[in-house]
């Protein structure tokens, strides 16, 4: 697919780049420093797709102060060191405010969910650590748990594992996998938390959850993968699968014997009485890993994974480690398959840049997992740079893939987007709650964060519609949330934004409802040109990415409005929400360049 | 475009008659028919318990040495055991039992289920799973040495929701056997103005077919577009959404990502209105009531659909399939906890169901089939099961050869010769002859049976004989 020139003399484990003709792309070291070659500007349009890509929506001011940074050799390097050196924000600490002192018996723990959904739409809306967040948020579509299911009545312990992946961003995925897999969340979810060894002169055996889709959605997946992510096959055309059922056996036994932590001092610190604490004490168990019960980890023998270079012998761990040395050894193996990395590049890479990557691409990405540039598997902070400097996600597509770049925007992209650019606020300070969307904001837009339906994430990362996209063996995931009834759900919400929810309908708001300032807009709102270049130039990044034919209707349905010379608000409202509703609507704006 | 040329050789040959170039495949098929439909309404719904139902808890055997087989195989019924106690099951006496056979008894949370078994109105199906040719346990574990072909990725969850959905088997498919079916029959089933597929709970494979696309709905019904209307402002809005919606389809320098986008969207918008005020004129049913009482998240959706049923003369509909669904069942944890109230909500809503159906006298028009991702395993893993593959479904409806239990039932014991570990079965009847024997009666004709489910020629029987 895409070629990628190399000046000749690059170590091979870089990613090519620095060509006069790429205007884009920089060798991708682990500190991310770019070559020197040919300064180029960066347009406004690069700025608004690097910052859909890397953000929870691209706004003006964002893309004037990404492009104030430096040449397109430097700005985009430039802006990811400053977005690492940004704290973190987090959902935790609002979660636990937010209990009453004391905690009466009979208060509904459940509740607090809203609390961290409520921080969530605040951090991505507001944060200035927009990378990492942006990153949390498609980790944790990947690393999926949720709010739905058992851990209703846990929301610190869903808050805190959003938190983590947050703080892992830019961190090494081994230890990662480490800290999900002890994570009490991970552990109540997947149902690895009191997992426990075979019963002698039984049937009962180890719980296979945890193990089947930690190998299935987290790391390597069902069948062996090409460096590029393309399905290897074997001689009869056939996917290779990665492991079968005695490899689910063994890593189920691997995983037993883990449960709430408490402190070994107690009596009632034993396997089957240790139980989560509900207020946010000092050191309570719901955020901390989980312990190892000895007693209670099966110590025979087990069969994980086996491939090229595998350190087991045969891929077999050998009996009686004991619990700690054998998960520490497990998820090693895991970590180790050639798999991984082409695995979570391209997941990531169609989370953040584009649902159809050239295999090229995903082989360039993967290869940075493989090894950072400094012998490091699994430097995260080495695969996003490979990810958002790379010449693919940078540089304008060659003509015949035009059609394929970019992705669908995630929905609730759309309205972080929105939020971001039009300073959405509420007058109590509540952020995105809950009455702000009829039925909730899943049900709005199809996701939300901490509330999948299942581990399998809102959508499948291998959807792809029936109809031309399908028939050309494309993906595109989001449509999978592109329903009549979600699409009517959302053009409904975004309609009652621009017509009702604005600055000026504040008298009539309640409290906690969101609405947006349009002040700009209504100043032009008497010269149909000027508003829709304006509103293009917000929302696209630059009017002249509004198709003609677009601008046309839009600008139809805003002259059908007369301006009376006197009391003109309620016209120039008129106009502008008219103008927004199209917009926001439009299928350029549900694309993500 | 060249897909575009491709759907309208494959209408055009279909329907036989020639149309100008360019026309989109929704006008095609307004056109095509000449003398519209069926006599006859019939709808099929499709129930999904996501996650894999441990339906051996759904009908258990009562005879001895049966019932202590079960008992014996998942832990016995205390503790970290699966198996239900034999008395608090809901006995039943399937018709067509010989002596020696096995008498069951329904979970005791099915009373609405039972009735409807007792009432010949609903079927099991026994050991029923994708299977691609029948296969016997030395077959399963021999399979990478000799070729014989297996659904692939058994025990993921994911793929086997798929091989339910598409019955594809090894082949790389797109489409589901609902939307195959929609495909074959969209010439017959005149100017529907709603599509033959309706979703009630999401986009999935089983409706998806070459040309047909499901519409999918909100559980508690179409959504209206605000600010859209068919008169004054609102109309000159909706007109311009449409506007912007036909020009980004027709346009040939925007990207797949908008044409697919701009393509629900249209549809939404045109058939928003319609549903909604179909909807809206239709009747109440005391069983699935609208006020006065709550319904569980599945009665939701099957209200819904109930509702369209009563309405399929406004919205000229002869041919439905409709896809509801509940989650849940992936109960590797606090399974005998939690069974209950799963599968108590499965039998209230199937019974529910019915019984609306019987308020307009459509029960023997409509029939309601379960699908699961997979069983699960006798075995126990200290307070649930796991991934297994052979399991119960059921059917129900007045069309429906009910009060039977079809298929082999197998004798729940670890180590028989279904057993493949830990007590997973290999499933004796396949999912092509279950989808088979439900789109025979739908109208599907035998010579296109292959087409619905393409691995039906590698068993004796196309038919189970469940239905009429």
């Amino acid at each position: 697919m895409w070629r990628v020139l190399c000046v000749s003399g690059l170590f091979a484990l870089a990613a090519c780049g620095g060509g006069s003709e790429s205007p884009a792309t920089s060798a991708t070291t682990a500190t991310g420093t770019a070559p020197p070659s040919a300064a180029a500007v960066v347009s406004t349009t690069d700025a608004y797709r690097f910052l859909n890509q890397a953000t929870f929506g691209a706004t003006e001011a964002s893309a004037v102060a990404l492009i104030a940074g430096g040449t397109q050799e430097t700005a985009y390097a430039r802006w990811i060191d400053d977005q690492i050196r940004q704290p973190v924000s987090l959902l935790l600490p609002a979660v636990e405010a937010a209990y009453p002192n004391p905690v009466p018996s009979n208060f509904n723990v459940g509740s607090l969910n809203a609390v961290r959904l409520e921080t969530w739409f605040q951090n991505a809306v507001r944060g200035e650590d927009q990378l990492r967040q942006r990153l949390a948020y498609a980790w944790s579509q990947i690393l999926v748990v949720s709010q739905i299911g058992a851990l209703t009545n846990l929301p610190n312990a869903t808050a805190d594992f959003h938190d983590l992946l947050a703080r892992n961003a830019f961190g090494n995925y081994r230890e990662l996998l480490e800290s999900v897999t002890l994570h009490p969340a991970m552990g109540v979810y997947l149902s690895m938390l009191g997992n426990q060894r075979a019963v002698t002169g039984t049937s009962l055996r180890p719980d296979e959850n945890y193990a089947r889709e930690m190998m299935q959605l987290f790391t390597i997946g069902l069948s062996e993968l090409n460096a590029d992510g393309t399905p290897r096959r074997d001689a009869s055309g056939l996917l290779v699968p990665t492991y079968d059922q005695d490899v689910i056996e063994g890593f189920a036994r691997v995983f037993t014997g883990w449960r709430w932590a408490c402190p070994s001092t107690i009596p009632s610190c034993t396997f089957n009485n240790t139980r989560p604490q509900i207020a946010p004490l000092p050191g309570y168990n719901q955020i901390k890993p989980m312990q190892l019960f000895e007693a209670q980890h099966e110590p025979g023998e087990k069969q994980l994974l086996r491939y090229p270079g595998v350190a087991l012998s045969g891929g077999i761990l050998p009996p009686n480690q004991g619990g700690s040395a054998d998960l520490k050894a497990a998820l090693d193996n895991v970590f180790n398959h050639p798999n991984v990395g082409p695995f979570i590049a391209k997941q990531l890479i169609q989370k953040l840049v584009t649902s159809n990557p050239s295999p090229a691409y995903v082989q360039r990405v993967a290869a940075r997992f493989d090894n950072d540039g400094r012998g490091i598997r699994g430097n995260l902070e080495a695969v996003v740079r490979a990810i958002l400097l790379d010449t693919e996600a940078r540089s304008t597509p060659p003509a015949e893939f035009a059609q394929v770049a970019g992705k669908v925007k995630e929905p609730i992209l759309r309205l972080t987007q929105l939020w971001r650019e039009f300073a959405a606020v509420s007058a109590s300070g509540r952020f995105g709650a809950a009455r702000n969307f009829t039925g909730g904001a899943t049900a709005v837009f199809g996701q939300a964060q901490g509330t999948a339906p299942s581990v399998f994430n809102y959508y499948s990362p291998f959807y792809a519609p029936p109809g031309e996209i399908t028939d050309r063996n494309l993906l595109a995931p989001e449509l999978q949330l592109a329903t009549e009834n979600l699409n009517t759900q959302t053009a409904n919400f975004f309609w009652t934004q621009v017509t009702a929810r604005t600055h000026l309908n504040t008298a009539r708001l309640n409290a906690d409802d969101m609405y947006i300032d349009v002040s700009r807009e209504l100043t032009l709102a008497s010269d149909a040109d000027a508003l829709i270049a304006l509103l293009a130039k917000r929302l696209l990044g630059d009017a002249a990415l509004l198709p003609a034919e677009l601008r046309s209707t839009i600008k139809t349905e805003i002259e059908r409005t007369a301006v009376p010379a006197t009391n003109p608000t309620n016209a120039l409202a008129t106009r502008v929400g008219d103008a927004m509703y199209l917009l926001l609507t439009s299928p350029s704006y549900a694309l993500q360049r | 475009m060249k897909s575009s040329r491709r759907r309208f050789i494959k209408a055009a040959a279909a329907g036989g008659v020639a149309y100008a170039f360019g026309r989109t495949a929704e006008t095609i098929h307004a056109q095509m028919s000449a003398v519209g439909g069926f006599a006859d309404y019939k709808a099929l719904v499709c129930l999904f318990l996501f996650g894999g139902n441990d339906s051996w808890n759904m009908l258990v055997p009562t005879s001895s040495a049966e019932y202590n087989a079960y008992a014996r195989s998942r832990g016995g019924t205390t503790g970290a055991g699966l198996a239900l106690e034999r008395a608090a099951l809901l006995p039943i006496t399937p018709l067509g039992r010989l002596p020696g056979d096995p008498g069951f008894g329904f979970h005791p949370s099915m009373a609405g289920v039972r009735e409807l078994f007792d009432r010949g109105r609903l079927a099991v199906v026994a050991n029923v799973g994708p299977l691609l040719r029948p296969t016997t346990k030395a077959a399963y574990q021999t399979a990478a040495a000799t070729g014989h072909p297996l659904p692939p990725q058994l025990f993921s969850h994911n793929d086997q929701q798929d091989q339910w959905h598409s019955l594809r088997g090894r082949i790389v498919s797109k489409t589901g056997w609902a939307g195959r079916v929609a495909d074959i029959m969209n010439s017959r089933v005149g100017d529907q103005q709603l599509s033959l597929n309706v979703s009630l709970a999401g986009q999935t494979y089983f409706q998806a077919g070459e040309i047909a696309r499901p519409y999918v709905m909100g559980a508690a019904g179409a959504a209206t577009f605000s600010g859209l209307a068919s008169s004054g402002a609102g109309l000159a809005r909706r007109s311009a959404v449409e506007s912007m919606l036909n020009s980004a389809l027709r346009s040939t320098t925007n990207t797949v990502y908008e044409r697919g986008y701009a393509e629900v969207q249209r549809r939404a918008v045109a058939a928003a209105d319609r549903v909604n005020g179909a909807l809206a004129a239709a009747r109440d049913f005391t069983a699935l009531p609208t006020t006065g009482a709550t319904l569980s998240a599945l009665q939701t959706q099957l209200r819904t659909v109930a509702k369209l049923i009563a309405a399929r003369e406004t919205l000229g509909v002869s041919r439905q399939i409709f896809f509801v669904s509940a989650g849940g069942f992936d109960q590797h944890d606090d399974q005998m906890a939690d069974q209950p109230g799963l599968l108590g909500n499965v039998s209230a809503a199937i019974k529910s169901f019915h019984d609306a159906l019987s308020e307009m006298g459509m029960e023997n028009a409509v029939t309601l089939f379960t699908q699961s991702d997979f069983g699960r395993t006798l075995t126990s893993n200290g307070d649930g099961s796991d991934h297994a593959w052979g399991g119960i479904q059921l059917v129900a409806g007045g069309a429906v050869l009910g009060g039977r239990v079809y298929g082999e039932y197998p004798l729940l014991e670890l180590g028989s010769a279904l057993d493949v570990g830990g007590g997973r079965f290999i499933p004796t009847t396949s999912a092509d002859q279950y989808a088979a024997t439900l789109a025979t009666w739908f109208g599907v004709a035998t010579q296109d049976l292959p087409t619905i489910a393409p691995n039906i020629q590698a068993f004796s029987r196309q038919s189970l004989g469940f239905m009429v």
